[in-house]
């Protein structure tokens, strides 16, 4: 702080907030601590899923030795095994009690049982864990992401459009500055402002860039989008951005496990997994397939074989309900890995991998800005495409890899530059030919995207001066372009339908062409929101606030975001009312998981030692 | 148990040779970046070269009376493809090549049909890239060679490196004709 200056400081913080010299950083020491930041969060990461992976182990482990069990049971139908190998197998249980007792009762136990106890009770299930996590791993390294991006329906930039042209010159500027391959570019007509990068490792990378995005930023804020694109790729992002989505697949992967003995669906997709982890084929396009399922559809999460499973409301026979009966111990299992999952993934495990997230963005950041030397560039792109919400239609999975948090937008209308300017115009002056009460003339695209459908419900409502006010906004939209009017619904007609008129109501279904929006809002409803950021506590985008922070700390001009106090005290207090009170949930969930995890270890216990017995009964009259 | 010297020092000399690997293949994977982005910028300059004649080719029509402006590209980029090699003079020619360059696109502002010309508007954004090409080719060179140097003589590496046959990079110094015009006074 050598000039700041003393008097501006007293009549105009905002200036001489503006004008101080900050303590500056250079890019390298920014990517060096955002690295050490990196390794501090992912060892934090590790622990958490040790964590998550002791009940899950012990979830799985009795599971695990119950199939074991049952084969070995069978095998000793046809061909007796050694009594040496029953022997053996009646100490595994002998030691998980052990460790049992120590935990539940504080029973002492010499510490050699007890660690053979922990090993047999925890080994087997981490184990298969890790082993499901690393075949997904594997498949995803080895069949790229190709085939999901086929589902973002994306198309090759023309090199006879200038701005498309632009665009490939930009990318092929920073590969080179990076000194990196340059990586494909993909465009899609979305009506969303957003760029992002697909791939399993840096050969396979793909950037795929929305049509609206190279309309919306200039040439130098266009640099700075994809230097920070390209420096994701050249940081490794890529990979850790894999290993996540990988774990998070394993989870689902898990409880398809479980559903495997009841439904086909699970049977399917692991038997692909297993198949395309051991078997190698290259380029296979049926891998493909399967990869672009798992990252799209999220498919073993989606797997409810189980509930189907018992779902007897179709038919009530007494064979069914025998049969739900015996296989009710694996209900209570299943419900266990769910709620275990579902509680780690949105508290734990979920929002440490945000954060480091956020660290690979701010280096990302940091490394855009050695590459282009303008922090400016990136900070301006950033703050223009955080005004809208820059949706990828189908690319929900890949929303972290985006460089803005792609929200859904909520507008039913696609819009190009020139639309929404005439769209601002036309709402600013009905709101001035309508009253002054009604939300007042904004520029601002998405707010009016906001305001249109209150302003709707309102008019077909009754409320006369909304009617008012819509009509005269549908004229001169319609005057202006009729074709893009069509998007909107005759205000007459909505009304009139409210009144019951069904010929307005036919007209309004007809006149809902609008194949954009709706396309849209189906991929939605199909395509289960399966980012690894979906069940999360923390996003895994860093703020805008943050990440325009730190690019002024590498010399970015931009106004420094005023802190709005009156909002944090009161985040501040409802956090110290409410904490209390979430705590107490957190706590009676895990008490809840941990009733669940011993129910279904008690239940498994007795159903295997039934299954035992029975094999033991019709082994006997042989033997 | 005890564990004799001899062992520990088989140990400690096992984990130095671990290290010196690492650090030889370190420094191998450096230095061939380094020459990859030397590669690199003539690799642009050679695109550049390429570019000109095309452009020469569409601007020749609309700009009869602009001889001198486009022979002088045309003279530069021979003199350029003449030098080869030779740095010094080449980096001169180069260096005219971009001035004759500039001044060729500052003339054709005043040639509004010229500037409407679709192949002239994607020619014009060929070059310009391929001008922040070479920029950028030659930041990545500097920033290579300063990760290289500075992993090369930082402690303890900098104890090894010449022995391993590593030896420090030279940066891209700039156009020495720009820099001619700057003189700073301390």
């Amino acid at each position: 702080m050598l000039n700041a200056h003393p008097t501006g400081e007293l009549t105009e913080p905002n200036a001489s907030q503006r004008f101080e010299p900050r303590d500056r950083e250079s890019f390298f020491a920014a990517q060096t601590r955002n690295r050490r930041a990196t390794w501090r969060i992912s060892v934090l990461c590790v622990l958490a899923a040790t964590l998550m992976g002791i009940p899950l182990a012990l979830i799985i482990t009795p599971l695990l030795y119950g199939v074991a069990l049952i084969i070995a049971d069978a095998v000793n139908l046809f061909s007796p095994l050694p009594p040496e190998f029953w022997r053996q197998a009646s100490e595994v249980p002998h030691f998980g009690r052990v460790a049992f007792d120590w935990l539940l009762q504080q029973k002492a136990a010499d510490p050699q049982a007890l660690a053979i106890g922990a090993a047999v009770m925890l080994l087997p299930g981490i184990l298969f864990s890790l082993a499901l996590w690393a075949a997904v791993n594997l498949i995803f390294r080895r069949s790229g992401t190709g085939g999901a991006v086929l589902a973002l329906r994306a198309r090759e930039p023309s090199p006879s459009e200038l701005k498309e042209l632009q665009l490939v010159d930009v990318v092929q500027e920073m590969a080179i500055a990076a000194g990196l391959p340059a990586p494909q570019v993909m465009l899609i007509d979305a009506s969303g402002a957003n760029a992002g990068i697909i791939g399993a490792s840096p050969e396979d990378a793909r950037l795929i860039v929305s049509r609206r995005l190279i309309e919306d930023l200039s040439r130098d804020e266009l640099e700075g989008a994809v230097a920070h694109l390209i420096g994701s790729i050249g940081n490794g992002d890529l990979h850790i951005s894999m290993r996540i989505t990988a774990v998070f697949e394993a989870c689902g992967l898990l409880v398809a496990v479980m559903n495997a003995p009841f439904g086909p669906q699970s049977r399917r997709i692991l038997w692909q997994i297993v198949r395309y982890s051991l078997i190698r084929r290259e380029g296979d396009p049926q891998e493909a397939a399967l990869v672009a399922d798992l990252l799209t559809r999220s498919a073993g999460l989606e797997v409810d074989d189980i509930d189907r499973f018992f779902d007897a409301t179709g038919k009530k026979s007494r064979l069914r309900s025998i049969r739900n009966f015996i296989f009710f111990p694996i209900f209570f299992t299943n419900t266990a890995v769910k709620l275990l999952l579902w509680f780690f993934s949105w508290a734990v495990l979920g929002p440490l991998m945000g954060l480091l997230w956020h660290t690979r963005q701010y280096l990302a950041d940091a490394s855009a800005v050695q590459l282009t030397r303008d922090p400016d560039g990136l900070a301006r792109a950033l703050q223009k495409l955080n005004e809208e919400p820059g949706e990828i239609p189908g690319g929900n999975w890949a929303s972290h890899l985006f460089l803005v948090r792609p929200r859904p937008s909520g507008s039913t209308f696609a819009a190009n530059t020139q639309q929404r300017q005439m769209l601002a115009q036309a709402w600013a002056a009905s709101a001035t030919a309508a009253s002054a009460s009604m939300p007042g003339a904004s520029s601002n695209f998405a707010a009016i995207s906001r305001q249109l459908p209150e302003l709707m419900r309102a008019a077909v409502a009754g409320d006369e001066r909304a009617a008012a006010r819509l009509r005269s906004l549908y004229q001169s939209v319609s005057a202006a372009d009729p074709e893009f009017a069509a998007q909107f619904p005759n205000p007459d007609d909505l009304i009139a339908a409210r009144k019951g008129d069904f010929e307005a109501i036919s007209r309004l279904r007809a006149a809902r062409p609008n194949p954009v929006a709706l396309g849209q809002a189906g991929m939605q409803k199909d395509h289960t929101p399966s980012s690894p950021e979906a069940p999360s506590l923390v996003a895994f985008h860093a703020s805008l606030k943050r990440r325009l922070k730190r690019l002024a700390l590498l010399g970015a001009h931009i106004d420094p975001v005023a802190r709005d106090r009156k909002a944090g005290i009161v985040i501040l207090v409802f956090s110290l009312l409410l904490g209390p009170f979430a705590l107490l949930a957190i706590l009676l969930f895990l008490l809840l998981i941990a009733v669940m995890t011993l129910a279904s270890l008690t239940f498994v216990v007795i159903w295997l030692a039934v299954i035992h017995k029975l094999f033991a009964l019709a082994g006997s009259p042989s033997a | 148990m005890l564990i004799s010297p001899v062992i520990i020092g088989i140990i400690v000399a096992a984990l130095v040779l671990l290290w010196l690997i690492a650090v030889f293949n370190g420094l191998v994977a450096l230095r061939n970046r380094v020459q990859n982005a030397w590669a690199q910028i003539d690799v642009q300059l050679k695109r550049r070269h390429d570019l000109i004649p095309n452009l020469v080719e569409t601007v020749r029509g609309y700009m009869q009376h602009e001889r001198s402006v486009f022979d002088a590209v045309t003279e530069a980029r021979a003199q350029a493809i003449v030098a080869g090699s030779n740095i010094p003079v080449r980096t001169a020619a180069e260096s005219a090549l971009s001035g004759a360059l500039g001044k060729l696109f500052a003339v054709a502002e005043n040639y509004p049909q010229l500037l409407a010309v679709e192949n002239f508007q994607i020619l014009q954004e060929e070059l310009t890239s391929t001008e922040n090409r070479i920029a950028y080719a030659r930041q990545c060179y500097n920033d290579e060679v300063m990760k290289y140097n500075t992993t090369q003589s930082t402690f303890p590496r900098n104890l090894f490196a010449t022995l391993l046959g590593f030896s420090p990079a030279s940066m891209f110094a700039g156009m020495d004709a720009d820099r001619a015009e700057v003189q700073v006074r301390l």
